[in-house]
């Protein structure tokens, strides 16, 4: 790291102290800070504020109320599809986690151009239109799908099968198929962070490459992995859209709930006090994530 | 190796491979799609044609979302670029105690998902009474690929020696000459990188749109509407063209990554 004190001493030496700095000075400042906080902060806090606000009739009255923290928390339906939400991110964290290890693994082992070129397959799907993918989903997991198509074609169902459509399964398959690439880079990083020196040793020492992937690779990278999945989770945590695709009316997930209230629901202030629920379970995710992360870097 | 640790890997490769072929299954079949007519359901495989692409030069709606989607990512690209060469070059030329603070608040719409983003801006759109049009839209994409353009311009600003602009001062010119004619240079493979993926980004952004989209529509909108009211078979035409435009801005991307990442001294 090189030391960036000398260009701000070239910068104050001559003139006034900093703390009076001229006026273009201080409108340098106020843009640099000011913009970032009224385009992302301002709009958070207003968002966070609308969540205490109290509706009666359709109309925001401006009052404030928890009113709509109690409504979450006191609804039964609510709450069964907020964990359910949590438990199909899980679930798709974890398939996430599982493929993207041995593919993040296999790429690692490989050298040269092969290496290059298959990590990159792995991120292009990160490109491909996200609405895309969702469509391509459904055209596939359909009751006239390619899926069902495939099946009976091999002989193993004889009549196209539901299981695959509009319900909790279709959603769990489809973000997997959509979310996985952003598992496979996490990982893979996670596994180029093991220092060869400790490969080498433990081949000099005796071990077999069997024990080395269960006794070096695997606890070095898998914490980076978690995190990896973890970030998975938050992604699929806030999905609308693909569930609203593939999953019909059984497949109703958290996401869907937030967005009904912007839109036909019409009820603002409870879909922000939604928001902010699923906003907690976020940071608390993120932090966890972080967590384990910085603990693998110290360990 | 012994011959059970060849076999595992073996085996890791067939997953691995049925993996790969899942996560490219969604394009490939869509691509297919749109070469062939549909006969209850069943593709025709006897009938070949392109007329699916040649509809869609007829459809106005369509080619009017395309435009839009341009125009809101090339503005949304510029805005972002001129943000963050001025924010990053601040940091740059100084110890600056804000620094922590600005970097938090600009990745927060990256880490955060896109739902939150988007209802935050709704909100705030509504409380200063901005209707929702193309220029919501543009604020919305400038505000997620703000972390994007950010980060990869301070990358390569980091790497940039201080004594260039120290001495670029010292030989007589000013902060403004300094930046644009030792600095700027410099980072322009790191530009066109960072440009080309939030281009790419802005182009593909749904979850966030879907809030601040107002009269017209950016095309993933449009997708998404002719999705819900019925599946036409241009759609795989439509869809098959998106595809291979974003794949060509990837391999661009690509390719600029690998040469600003050898040009590294």
């Amino acid at each position: 790291m090189m030391t960036v004190v000398s260009a701000e001493l070239a910068d104050t030496s001559v003139g006034p102290p900093r703390w009076l700095a001229s006026p273009g000075k201080i409108v340098v400042r106020l843009l640099v800070y000011g913009v970032p906080t009224v385009m992302i902060l301002a709009p958070l806090m207003s968002f966070l504020a609308y969540s205490f606000l109290e509706q009666k009739d359709n109309i925001v009255t401006g009052h404030l109320t928890l009113a709509n923290y109690a409504a979450f928390f006191q609804s039964g339906s609510y709450l069964y599809v907020f964990f359910g939400t949590v438990k199909l991110a899980f679930v798709v964290a974890t398939v996430a986690l599982f493929l993207g290890y041995i593919i993040s693994y296999l790429i690692w082992r490989l050298e040269g151009s092969t290496r290059y070129l298959l990590l990159l397959l792995s991120a292009l799907p990160l490109v491909m239109n996200y609405v895309v993918k969702i469509y391509a989903m459904r055209s596939i997991l359909g009751f006239n799908g390619f899926l069902n198509s495939f099946l009976m074609a091999s002989g193993i169902i004889n009549a196209p099968s539901k299981l695959f459509i509009f319900n909790q399964t279709a959603v769990m398959l489809a973000m997997a198929v959509i979310y996985l690439p952003f598992g496979i880079l996490p990982i893979f990083l996670a596994l180029e962070r093991i220092p060869q020196s400790l490969l080498s040793a433990a081949a000099d020492l005796g071990a077999k490459p069997g024990q080395i992937f269960l006794t070096v690779i695997l606890p070095l990278s898998l914490p980076g992995s978690i995190a990896g999945a973890l970030f998975v989770m938050v992604i699929a945590l806030g999905d609308y859209l693909t569930p609203q695709m593939v999953g019909g009316s059984e497949g109703f997930t958290f996401g869907r709930a937030i967005w009904s209230q912007f839109g036909m629901a019409f009820n603002w202030p409870f879909g922000a006090a939604l928001a902010v629920v699923l906003l907690v379970t976020v940071i608390a995710l993120i932090g966890l994530a972080s967590l384990i992360a910085r603990k693998a870097r110290l360990g | 190796m012994t011959r059970l640790e060849r076999l595992t890997i073996a085996l890791l490769w067939v997953v691995g491979g049925f993996t790969f072929m899942v996560l490219y299954a969604p394009a490939l079949i869509v691509i297919l799609f749109s070469f062939f007519a549909m006969k209850n359901h069943q593709i025709d495989w006897s009938n070949f044609s392109l007329e699916w692409y040649g509809r869609l030069a007829d459809n106005s709606q369509l080619l009017a979302a395309l435009y839009n989607s341009i125009v809101v990512g090339i503005c949304a690209v510029v805005s972002a670029t001129i943000i963050s060469l001025a924010l990053a070059y601040y940091m740059k030329t100084g110890v600056r105690r804000g620094r922590a603070y600005v970097e938090f608040i600009i990745f927060l719409p990256f880490v955060l998902p896109a739902i939150i983003t988007g209802i935050s801006l709704l909100v705030a759109f509504r409380e200063i009474g901005l209707e929702r049009s193309l220029i919501t839209v543009t604020i919305g994409h400038i505000v997620l690929i703000l972390a994007v353009v950010y980060r990869m311009v301070t990358i390569r600003l980091d790497t940039l020696e201080n004594s260039q602009i120290e001495a670029s001062l010292d030989l007589g010119a000013n902060g403004l000459e300094t930046f644009l004619y030792v600095v700027l240079p410099q980072l322009r493979s790191a530009l066109l990188t960072s440009s080309l993926l939030a281009f790419a980004l802005s182009f593909d952004e749904t979850l966030v749109t879907f809030f601040l989209v107002g009269g017209e529509t950016t095309l993933p909108m449009r997708l998404w509407a002719m999705m819900r009211t019925g599946f036409t078979p241009e759609i795989n035409a439509l869809v098959s063209v998106v595809l291979c435009v974003t794949l060509l801005f990837a391999a661009l991307g690509a390719m600029s990554l690998r040469e600003s990442i050898e040009r590294k001294p």
